[in-house]
């Protein structure tokens, strides 16, 4: 609250005051014989004014400034009404009521979507538990009952199963933190779990697996990447280009170790390569019948983000595609 | 013979996952009487026990807690819940190895023979010998009455892959998921190189045509 912002806000006040004194000082003025009572007058008259308005400032002054300042420290702002002090006079007070009204009916909203989508994540967890009994019991009755049909079963089983995943991952992805734990392993491990994981989507599609400096140690959940690399092997898989081929390379940079999955795939143009990240873009490759849900690399950078780690893509429209990992590398273990 | 206890509450898991245990030649065991599980898996007195974690009466932690006052007996938790919770608390009260549904059926023979072979290392096979060829696995040799011949790593695994299953297929992607789980991601051309290989040492030491190929198949012996 600046002082000649209050003073503009006080014109009225100020202007009137002025005139009521000039007034007092003409009307004595023009009365013989009583001296200086009306240079007396209007004085104290103004200088009564005066004081009044300047106590009126220094306690606006205090309760706005502490408000804004509280307000600008909050990192949830609609917690205001919880910082704000009743002050003395009324118009704060009226300002605090409105403030803790708006406040408690936007924290009761907040907390109705918090529990709406807690019960729809729950839900969705325990459905994909439900759904993983079936996606079991058929997997082994196809194991059981050897026929021509199986390895084409078996590789609709592994996309369902994918989408399934897919579905359980996205809705842990809004709270990685409950469940992930940090385990020091290397990215030899990192890959090696994910290509176990994988294996029969890699192996009905034939791919070759080579690796390279793979012996960075890094800190991370497998859990997390393994699903995270499982996205980037099911790309490859989905847009090869002839014989596939996967190459695992690892790298040291300063702070942080790099894991890359390079693929000889069908590439990805470069006007929809900034893209691949983005939730729902299928781009060119995503519509020429490969059916591209434009979510997996969503996903993998959602969880990216939430884990510090870093993802970016690369690509050669018709060469291949890599796309790289980056773990920081923690000096707690150096 | 191997027996394995399975604690599972879904009817078609359990009578298909015992098909499977029984074509791998494992003595499978279950029971329907949930309220007393402890008290039956310990009469049984089987070699492992595959256990569910959501089940009727008692969930699965209760039961392995019960297990472990009373026994050493491995226990496998297979479940669909996967977090690292039950995870660790699954490793808390006892149990051996944790897989989480839906499993790879040749991730759960290797795991199963896996804390079979730590648990009971005596019984073990070190030598298995079958139509006149004996597999040493400890010195990865191959023995018939022509000779010795070592075999590489990947040799010795497709060959033991092969005993385990012996008188029935295994196709060329069961036998390189088997190879993939235990870190070696060949390809369909190594894998042929690598029959190849195999099928000439094993001529060299006089035992012939015994690697059948199933055109379109797979390989048996």
């Amino acid at each position: 609250m600046s002082v000649k912002n209050y003073l503009r806000d006080k014109l009225l006040f100020i202007v009137l005051t002025a005139a009521v004194a000039a007034f007092a000082f003409l009307l004595l003025d023009s009365i013989p014989g009583v001296g200086y009572a009306g240079v007396y007058i209007s004085s104290a008259f103004i200088i009564a004014q005066a004081i009044s308005l300047i106590c009126e400032y220094i306690r606006k002054n205090s309760f706005y400034r502490t408000a804004l300042k509280s307000l600008q420290n909050l990192d949830r702002k609609y917690l205001i009404s919880e910082m704000l002090v009743s002050p003395s006079f009324e118009e704060g007070r009226i300002l605090c009521e409105i403030t803790r009204g708006a406040c408690k009916s936007m924290n009761d909203e907040i907390a109705e979507y918090r529990r709406t989508s807690n019960d729809y994540r729950e839900y969705i967890e325990s459905w994909v538990h439900e759904i993983k009994t079936p996606i079991s019991s058929s997997r082994l009755t196809l194991e059981n009952n050897p026929s021509k049909v199986n390895s084409s079963l078996s590789d609709d089983m592994d996309k369902i199963e994918n989408y399934v995943e897919q579905a359980l991952f996205y809705s842990r992805s809004s709270n990685v933190e409950k469940d992930y734990v940090i385990r020091k392993t290397t990215l030899k491990k990192i890959a090696a779990s994910a290509l176990k994981k994988y294996a029969g989507t890699l192996i009905v599609a034939n791919a070759s697996i080579s690796a390279d400096g793979l012996d960075e140690a890094v800190c991370t959940d497998t859990k997390w990447t393994d699903f995270i690399i499982g996205q980037i092997l099911i790309n490859s898989v989905k847009y090869r280009n002839g014989h596939l081929k996967i190459r695992f390379t690892g790298k040291e940079k300063k702070n942080k170790v790099l894991l890359t999955v390079t693929d000889n795939g069908i590439g990805i143009p470069g006007k929809d390569l900034r893209h691949i990240f983005e939730k729902g873009f299928t781009g060119t490759n995503g519509r020429i019948g490969r059916r591209s849900t434009g979510f997996g690399l969503y996903l993998c950078r959602r969880l990216c983000k939430k884990m510090g780690l870093g993802i970016f893509a690369d690509s050669q429209e018709g060469k291949g595609t890599s796309v790289t990992l980056s773990f920081p590398k923690s000096s707690m273990y150096l | 013979m191997d027996s394995v206890f399975i604690v599972e509450d879904d009817r078609k898991i359990r009578t298909e996952l015992t098909k499977l245990l029984q074509k791998y030649g494992y003595r499978c065991y279950t029971s329907d009487d949930f309220s007393h599980m402890p008290d039956v898996i310990l009469k049984q007195n089987p070699q492992l026990v595959l256990l569910d974690l959501n089940l009727p009466v008692y969930d699965g932690f209760y039961i392995c807690r019960e297990l472990r006052r009373h026994s050493k007996i491995p226990i496998i938790v297979v479940t669909s819940r996967s977090t690292d919770m039950d995870e660790l608390m699954s490793m808390n009260f006892g149990a051996d190895d944790f897989i989480t549904k839906p499993y790879n059926t040749q991730i759960l023979l290797a795991r199963i023979a896996a804390v079979m072979a730590r648990t009971y290392p005596e019984k073990a096979p070190d030598k298995i010998s079958y139509r006149g060829l004996t597999v040493n696995f400890s010195q990865s040799v191959a023995e018939a009455e022509g000779g010795k011949a070592e075999l590489t790593k990947n040799e010795l695994r497709i060959l033991s892959i092969l005993l385990r299953n012996r008188r029935r297929i295994t196709t060329r992607n069961d036998m390189m998921n088997a190879l993939w789980q235990s870190d070696e991601f060949v390809d369909d051309n190594t894998l042929t190189v690598n029959i190849n290989r195999l099928r000439k040492k094993l001529e060299s030491i006089g035992v012939h045509n015994y690697l059948i190929t199933k055109r379109g198949q797979g390989y048996m012996i």
